[in-house]
């Protein structure tokens, strides 16, 4: 019990500015993006600006619903420009001596399909930006179509289970990995689940963002389209660390360690059975998932083996 | 204000006037990415920036989508904001155009003009220009080197004017321009300092900033769209005056005038008007000469400004002549005038029941010759003494 005080406040102590949207705004009930949309700015404080996109967090960043709103500084953008739009603004800033933390903050669209071209020019150019992508694989403020984030065997509204189709045929792009080879000044992942971990981050990514690129790719699962209870979204974000569907790392100047090891990974049925967009998969379909659950893990364990 | 001092006489390329044209007014964010034929300004200002000559952000952008969006969001933060594409690369930048536009960025644009996707063309031709007609942008269209590098200065002149807040692009024909070497009068930068002086006497546009509740590129809902669209609108009709004002005020202080939104050669007098725009109208008044020796009564107008359409100036210059030929060098898809004639076309209930002949020649690095001006000349001068007419002729395909 006094362990479990301590740790609470410590997380506390991250999240130390005020927040800065107002109440009742525009997004799903219990979507992690809103709650990460506010502890954004709590970490990194006010002198920061939003680049984002028309996706899921426009409605309220971008003023749709202006009833309730917040106070930051933000820059809209089609997604096309999100990462170029922030280096016209981080190099300004910088140029007349601005402090300013610049975020783009996009969908898994954005990042891996439409907005991947200008993504991959910041990061080798290493614009001082912290781009931040919430992961809900999939283009859910359109209605659930696939992205190139969307995991195998996935339905969705463009992968859809009927008589012949089986959801999404192909494995998901693995995005932390493109971006770590684009050996970003810092990078790393991040999910609701594990608060304290989250805030450690985005407190390094802010120090970081001063020197150079900063990729922060977090999994935010998607109530609706995902069909979760809404009470559920960071019971799945746990499991999906637990499962080692989501591993937990990062890497400073490209030299990647885990930074939450899971002891006995569970079976990535104990994930697939939280929601129903896998509710379809057979065990063959849940094994080849788990296939590709594990290759990737151990793809990037074995980097992080490499760099200890 | 007192006259400038002479400026420094080079023989230099279209694009190199172009680097010039852009370093004189010390933008602060340059974004660009190569294409021919603009790619020697890019690499030239990439050497300013690198000689310590340019004090700017150099950004090398791996796209020209990446290009625009770069520079109007400097620009939307509060700098100076340059780059310079073509063809394809502006086909590219066709969302970010709109934005720069939508925004009110006052970013200077040089697009080296060519043909455009569909058939591969590595060849000049407005087809790029007139497919961004929409956007929202300040077209201007130059005719030579020296107009290149005087009518980029007055680009930023006009783009940061507060009453005007526009992005403009500045067009000069590829191929024959980009890669031509003429001498240019390349003014001293304290000059250009003071040219645009002016404009930090006027009140300080609306700037991005952190740590203020204010957004840029906001959900137009409504009548805010509406309204954001009615001022962007309004701007560029005030831009049409502006541009003769800001001509005159050039022309004053560093002795070159170029008319505004249209130059008028030979017109007073004239009974048939040519309209021409870019590098062919020096051929249009060779020509011209030749023709009024012969004692045809013909007169060119330049049309310098695209968008804003210079209608009022246009039908004043057209109003009561017999008969009008427009050449252009470009496309209409589906429908069968050349841009600019259709355009011109709008302007016939003001003009008057005039016969309006249409042009195409010059696509693809044709050149505009001195007999196709000469054939364009004779026809619309039988066109005028009331002889039947080809409303529309695609000159290549008849030659």
């Amino acid at each position: 019990m006094v362990e479990g005080t301590k740790k609470r406040n410590r997380v506390f102590d991250y999240f130390c500015i005020e927040d800065q949207f107002a109440g009742g705004v525009a997004w799903c009930a219990g979507c992690p993006l809103e709650l990460t949309a506010r502890f954004v700015p709590q970490v990194l404080g006010k002198n920061m600006i939003f680049v984002g996109t028309p996706g899921c967090a426009a409605p309220v960043l971008h003023g749709q619903n202006i009833g309730a709103w917040h106070k930051l500084a933000y820059l809209a953008s089609v997604m096309t420009g999100v990462p170029s739009k922030a280096t016209g603004l981080s190099r300004y800033y910088n140029r007349i001596g601005l402090d300013a933390t610049v975020v783009c903050f996009t969908g898994d669209g954005c990042a891996t399909d439409v907005g991947f071209q200008p993504l991959s020019g910041a990061a080798e150019r290493r614009e001082k930006i912290i781009y931040l992508a919430y992961d809900n694989e999939g283009y859910m403020n359109t209605g659930n179509q696939r992205s190139s984030a969307t995991p195998l065997g996935a339905a969705t509204t463009t992968t859809p289970v009927g008589k012949i189709g089986r959801g999404k045929v192909t494995i998901s792009k693995n995005m932390p990995l493109v971006m770590l080879m684009h050996r970003p000044t810092y990078m790393a992942t991040a999910t609701l689940s594990h608060l304290e971990d989250f805030a450690k981050k985005l407190q390094k990514a802010k120090e970081k963002a001063k020197e150079g690129f900063v990729y922060l790719h977090v999994f935010s699962p998607c109530p609706v389209g995902w069909r979760i209870n809404s009470n559920m979204t960071i019971e799945v974000c746990r499991t999906a660390v637990r499962t080692n569907y989501f591993p937990l790392w990062e890497a400073e100047e490209g030299k990647p360690r885990f930074t939450v090891e899971v002891a006995n990974p569970k079976p990535i049925t104990e994930f697939t059975k939280l929601m129903r967009k896998f509710s379809h998969l057979k065990e063959d379909g849940l094994a080849e998932l788990q296939k590709a659950v594990d290759e990737r893990y151990a793809l990037i364990k074995s980097l992080c083996d490499a760099n200890k | 204000m007192a006259k400038a001092q002479k400026g420094q006489t080079r023989v230099i390329t279209g694009n190199a006037v172009g680097a010039y044209g852009a370093m004189l007014c010390r933008p602060e964010v340059v974004a660009a990415y190569p294409i021919t034929p603009q790619s020697e300004l890019a690499e030239q200002l990439a050497q300013f920036v690198s000689n310590g000559v340019l004090d700017a952000e150099y950004v090398e952008v791996e796209g020209e989508n990446s290009a625009m969006n770069v520079a109007l969001a400097a620009s939307v933060a509060g700098a100076r904001a340059f780059t310079a594409t073509s063809s394809y690369g502006l086909v590219f930048m066709y969302d970010a155009l709109q934005e720069a536009s939508g925004f009110r960025t006052p970013v200077v644009m040089v697009n080296a003009n060519r043909e455009t996707p569909g058939i591969h063309a590595v060849s000049s031709g407005q087809q790029d220009m007139i497919s961004a007609r929409d956007t929202g942008w300040v077209q201007i269209i130059v005719e030579n080197d020296q107009e290149i590098l005087d009518q980029i200065i007055i680009a930023f002149r006009l783009a940061e004017d507060y009453n005007i807040q526009l992005p403009v692009m500045v067009n000069y024909d590829g191929f024959y321009l980009s890669y031509l070497a003429e001498a240019v009068e390349i003014p001293n930068i304290e000059d250009v300092d003071a040219f645009l002086a002016p404009l930090k006497k006027q009140p300080g546009r609306q700037k991005l900033v952190p740590g203020v509740s204010i957004g840029c590129g906001t959900h137009g809902m409504e009548m805010g769209y509406v309204e954001a669209r009615y001022k962007h609108c309004q701007a560029l009709e005030r831009a049409k005056n502006k541009v003769d004002e800001i001509d005159k005020a050039f022309g004053d202080y560093f002795g070159r005038y170029y008319h505004g939104q249209i130059e008028e050669y030979r017109t007073d007098d004239a009974d048939i008007i040519i309209v021409a725009s870019g590098s062919a109208t020096g051929t249009v008044r060779t020509v011209i000469d030749t023709k009024r020796e012969a004692g045809i009564k013909v007169g060119l107008v330049k049309l310098r400004l695209f968008r804003p359409f210079p209608a009022e100036r246009l039908i004043k210059a057209l109003k009561g002549k017999k008969a009008i030929g427009v050449i252009d060098r470009s496309l209409c898809f589906g429908w069968k005038y050349g841009p600019i004639c259709m355009e011109l076309r709008a302007l016939s209930p003001e003009i008057g029941p005039t016969p309006i002949l249409s042009y195409i020649d010059g696509l693809a690095n044709l050149d505009i010759t001195v007999p196709h001006i000469g054939r364009v000349i004779d026809e619309v001068g039988a066109a005028a003494q009331g002889k039947p007419y080809q409303e529309v002729t695609w000159i290549p395909m008849e030659e």
